[in-house]
Order: structure tokens, then sequence, then C-alpha cells
């Protein structure tokens, strides 16, 4: 087989062969994206940049339209108006190219069944142009850093569903393009690889990689984005640094509250601001001002027997994105 | 935790594109097929095998003895049967339980030219095809002591009824967006194909309309080519049925080429 250089090495001359990192920027220009006969708007106007480096967090509910633009940056779609470019590159005009340069792991699991893990990810580093040796050092590595293995020779069928999501996210990563987008990448991971992939995550962002995640997991995201968008209904509603988004709630202060299991939402003071409930977790938003008041108020509410707990701290993304979108995201139901 | 290897980032952007590039995505394919298929590989072989010399033996308990020209068309049919089968109706339903798992938005994602995808896909039907062929030829070579004079024209006589078969069935699979109707319409022609084909029988038995119809239709003409390279004198106008095979390939191709690059 051909090393990576011996390949690359009849291709001087394309538009992209020697530029410099600096210049490979995601950029996605009023993308929009219509169906029936353009009555429906999947995506409405999108305008997303993402430098190399970055990892960039594209969070909104379910139907939001995410997985639309997705599509559209791998050439599965083709947007009705607007441009997506990647460096030099068209990818709305050049959708081979857009598909050698951006890697992909979807939320639906990867079709393995018949694979054992590490000849999975061979081939796909194969498919994605990686020597084969280069691609076995790198896969060794991963594998090692999530710490998978004890699975590296057991069949698809065999695995656990987490241990499925860790191979699938090696097979993308194994030989990354120049954006790697990853759609729901820690479902059905347990916790302690969870944190093992977001280190491989930022490492493959301080490699050079644009990192496109995909989530409603809004509170896994706020620890592990540079920045963020937040769509909904195909609209880009908020785009930013957690920090910045978070910014219009400075005043604010979040107090939580653990409901007894079966109870009703009680009847919620003047000094609520907003409020949402997501399984047993009521969760409000109040003035800082107020939280003497709140915490009063939450006491009152364990000692009648309608909450276990409380919790008072700053306002959260979480926050940020119920109020914007008025849902609670996918993180809550996990408290 | 092991350190990590340098990802080797900077000699990605130039886009890969021609020959080498065609050969190594197609080689990478087939790998994928070929594992992918893995668990069900053996069974599906095993089937068609079994479908191919069952068509012939299953003839043989309804008609215990036939005249030897009959015979030799029976078991050339069942063979031409076995080696449409699985690309016009076994394949679309291997790329309709892809939609159904959520897989296949993800193997066009990968980073292949499509035609090099599509040559992968008909080179994993050849495999599963072509032992049902062999064994149809054995089951009526044993069976009905047909004698059969092979000749070279069997494998371009072959490869064009594969060709075009599976890529018919690949083009279709892909166009019907809803898997359920891919299930369906497969089903539809597998009947078709084992009813009311002129393969395993002359066109005459048919009613004439049905008959006309097969004139302009690949499978008999599938079927007059594979015969002709392995029975002499069973067919005629072999050129003819070359050339509506040939258009049809084309046509295949290019609506396969369509599908594959469309983008809704």
């Amino acid at each position: 087989m051909l090393s990576q250089t011996e390949r690359g090495a009849h291709m001087i001359g394309d538009p992209g062969h020697q530029l410099p990192d600096g210049q490979w920027s995601f950029r996605a220009t009023d993308v929009t994206k219509t169906y029936d006969s353009g009555e429906t708007f999947a995506n409405d106007g999108i305008s997303i940049e993402v430098h190399p480096g970055e990892v960039y967090g594209l969070l909104g509910p379910n139907g939001a339209g995410k997985t639309t633009l997705v599509k559209q940056v791998i050439g599965l779609l083709k947007p009705t108006s607007g441009s997506i470019t990647l460096g030099p590159y068209d990818l709305v005009d050049d959708p081979d190219v857009a598909r050698q340069l951006c890697s992909y792991l979807p939320q639906a699991q990867m079709p393995i069944d018949s694979f054992k893990a590490h000849e999975a990810i061979a081939i796909s580093g194969a498919i994605r142009g990686g020597s084969r040796d280069a691609v076995r050092r790198r896969a060794d590595d991963l594998i090692a850093a999530l710490e998978i293995e004890e699975w590296r020779d057991t069949l698809g069928t065999k695995m656990s569903g987490g241990v499925r999501r860790l191979v699938g996210f090696i097979m993308t990563t194994v030989w990354p393009g120049r954006v790697v987008i990853l759609d729901e990448p820690t479902n059905d991971v347990d916790p302690l690889r969870r944190r093992l992939m977001w280190q491989q995550i930022r490492k493959l962002a301080h490699d050079g990689v644009a990192v496109f995640l995909v989530t409603h997991n809004v509170m896994e995201a706020e620890k592990s984005v540079d920045r963020l968008a937040i769509i909904d209904e195909g609209n880009l509603i908020a785009a930013g640094t957690p920090s910045s988004l978070k910014s219009n709630g400075r005043h604010h202060v979040r107090l939580q509250l653990m409901l007894s299991p079966g109870v009703e939402t009680p009847p919620l003071p003047e000094f609520v601001i907003r409020d949402t409930r997501a399984g047993n977790n009521l969760i409000t938003v109040i003035d800082e001002s107020a939280a003497a008041t709140g915490i009063a108020w939450a006491r009152n509410q364990m000692a009648v027997g309608i909450a276990d707990e409380y919790a008072l701290g700053a306002i959260t993304l979480e926050d940020v994105y119920v109020r914007l979108t008025g849902h609670a995201s996918a993180a809550e139901f996990d408290l | 935790m092991t350190a990590q290897a340098s990802v080797t980032i900077g000699v990605l952007p130039a886009k890969r594109q021609g020959l080498t590039h065609w050969l190594w995505s197609y080689g990478a394919m087939l790998r994928w097929e070929l594992a992918n298929t893995r668990l069900i590989l053996p069974l599906l072989v095993l089937a068609q095998a079994l479908s191919g010399a069952g068509l012939v033996l299953g003839f043989g308990l309804l008609m215990p003895s036939l005249p030897a020209y009959v015979a030799a068309y029976l078991v050339t049919g069942a063979a031409v049967v076995s080696l449409i089968m699985v690309g016009a109706a076994v394949g679309p339903q291997l790329v309709a339980q892809q939609k159904m798992e959520g897989s296949y938005d993800f193997m066009w994602s990968l980073p292949v030219p499509r035609s090099a995808a599509a040559a992968a896909w008909v080179t994993l039907n050849t495999v599963i095809a072509v032992p049902g062929m062999l064994a149809a030829l054995l089951a009526g070579a044993v069976r009905y002591h047909v004698s059969l004079d092979i000749n070279p024209m069997v494998i371009p006589a072959v490869l064009i009824t594969l060709v075009s078969g599976t890529l018919l069935g690949y083009a279709l699979s892909h166009a019907i967006s809803k898997p359920e109707v891919t299930f369906l319409v497969s089903q539809v022609l597998i009947f078709v194909i084992f009813g009311f084909s002129p393969i395993a029988y002359p066109a005459e038995n048919l009613p004439a309309w049905l008959a006309t119809t097969h004139r302009y239709l690949p499978f008999v003409h599938m079927a007059d080519v594979v015969r002709s390279s392995l029975v002499d004198g069973l067919a005629t106008d072999v050129g003819h049925s070359y050339l509506v095979l040939g258009i049809w390939s084309v046509a295949a191709t290019a609506v396969t080429a369509v599908v594959l690059r469309r983008r809704k």
C-alpha cells in the first residue's frame, strides 16, 4: 500500500495541498434547507464558523435541524441556498471532497455486528486513506487511551452499546479529516470512559481538527466546547462561548429542588423568574437578591414533604438553553 | 494512559482522486463488504447453492424424465435464475436492512468514489451468486445428464448478467427511500423472475403480449447469453441479446450513477 505522502505527491497543485493550518476554517453561510416545496424550513439561514483547534457545539432539541445541517456538510443533502466551505473547498459543489475532509460519527450505532473491533477500525482507517501501519499504531493508542483493550478481538454483536460507541468513535477519528463531526458521541458510554473520550476529543482539536459536537446534552457540552450554537426549529437562536451566553443571566441564580417521587409541582412564589421540570427535578431561576428567601422556601418544601433536597448554584448553560428553547435537555434527566 | 500518536493531519487536505484512489477505495470497500456480511455470507452462499440445485431437482420430481433439449433448457435456466436473483432481489434487501438499522448514512458518508463502492457491491454479489449457478449446473449434470459445452464466452456472459442485474437492483434500492417498500418491490421481482420470465422455459409458452414485453426486458437475454456459453445450440441470435443487455447495462450504470450522486 502507498503511504499517505506518496498518495498526496501526485496532487501538488491542488488548492489545499500546502495551505497553512490556520486557513482551514469551516464556514456555513446562510444555509437554508426547505422541504415540501419550500413550506417547511429544516434550516433557516444558519451561519456558523469553526476554526481548526476548536470544539464547537451544535445544540438543540430533537428535530431542531442539527442533523439536517450535518448531512449538508458531508454531502448527503444539498442546501436549498447558502454556502458551506472548508478552507479552499466548496463542500456543496464538491461532495466528494466534503466526505474526504469530514469524518462523521452518526447518532445511530455503527454497523459492525460482523466485525471485530480492531478490524472495523483498521478498515475504516484504510477507507479514510490511512496507511496500514500508521492506522494500526494510532488505533492501538486510541484503544489503550479509551481503555477498551479487552474488547479488541470481540465481535460487534457481543459488545455493549457503550463499547460499540467507543469503537465507532475510534473508527471515525483513527484517520480524521479536517473536520470531525460527532453526533451524540457519548451516548451509552460509562462515566469513566466518557471522560477519556473527552480527552481524546480535546486532543483532536489540539492536533488541528475542527470538532463539531452535535448534542442535546447541554451540561456535557458546557464542560467540553469552546463555542456553541443553539438551534431550534431550524433557526440559529444563539451563538457564542458558554460564558458569553450565560452573561445575560449574571444576576440570576439557579434554585433546584429534587421533588419527592409522584408529587405535583408546587405553586411557585413570585420571585421565581423561570421554571422547568424534568422528571423529579424542578429547576427555577431566581434573582440573586432573592437567594435567602428562595432557600427558606425550598426548606419549607422539604419540611412539608414536597421536596427531598435542594441546591442553589450559578446559572448554567442549561438554564440559558431552557430559556431560549423552552426544552429541558437530556442532561436534566440524568441528575 | 498511552500518549497519542501524531494524527499527521498536515498531509490530509489534498483531494484524493484518480485511478490509485479508486483502486484503493475499491479494495477497502470490498474488505468492508466481505467482513460486514461475514456472519451471513456462508448462509447466503449455501442458500443460493441449495436454491440453484433445488430448482433443478424440484423439477425432476415434477417431471421425472425430460427430453435432453428441455432438460438442458431447464438446467441452464436455473443457473441464470441464481445469477439474477442475488443482484436483483437479495442485494436490495441488504441495502434496505442498512436503512432500517440507521447505518445507511454512515456508509454514504465514507470518503470513497461511489463507483468504487458500487463495484465492491457487484463483486460481493458475484461471490454470493456464482456458487448457486455452479450448483444448478452440477445438479443438472447429475440428475439429467445434461452435457455442458462450456466456452470462453461464459465469462462475459456471466459478467454482463451480474453487472446489469446487480446494478438495477442497486439503483432500485437506493432510489426507494423507504426500506419497507424496497422489501416489497424485491419480493415482486422474485415473483416475476421466477414465474413469469422465460428463463427456464421458452418465451412461446407465455401469452403473446408478455413474450413481446420480454423482448425488451433483460431477463430472457441474460438467459440466452449465459445459455449459449454453456450448451451449444440452445439460443439463437445471441448477438442481439448482447446488444439488448449492453443497453440495459449502460442504462443501469447511468441510473446508478445518478441515484448515487443525487442529493435531496
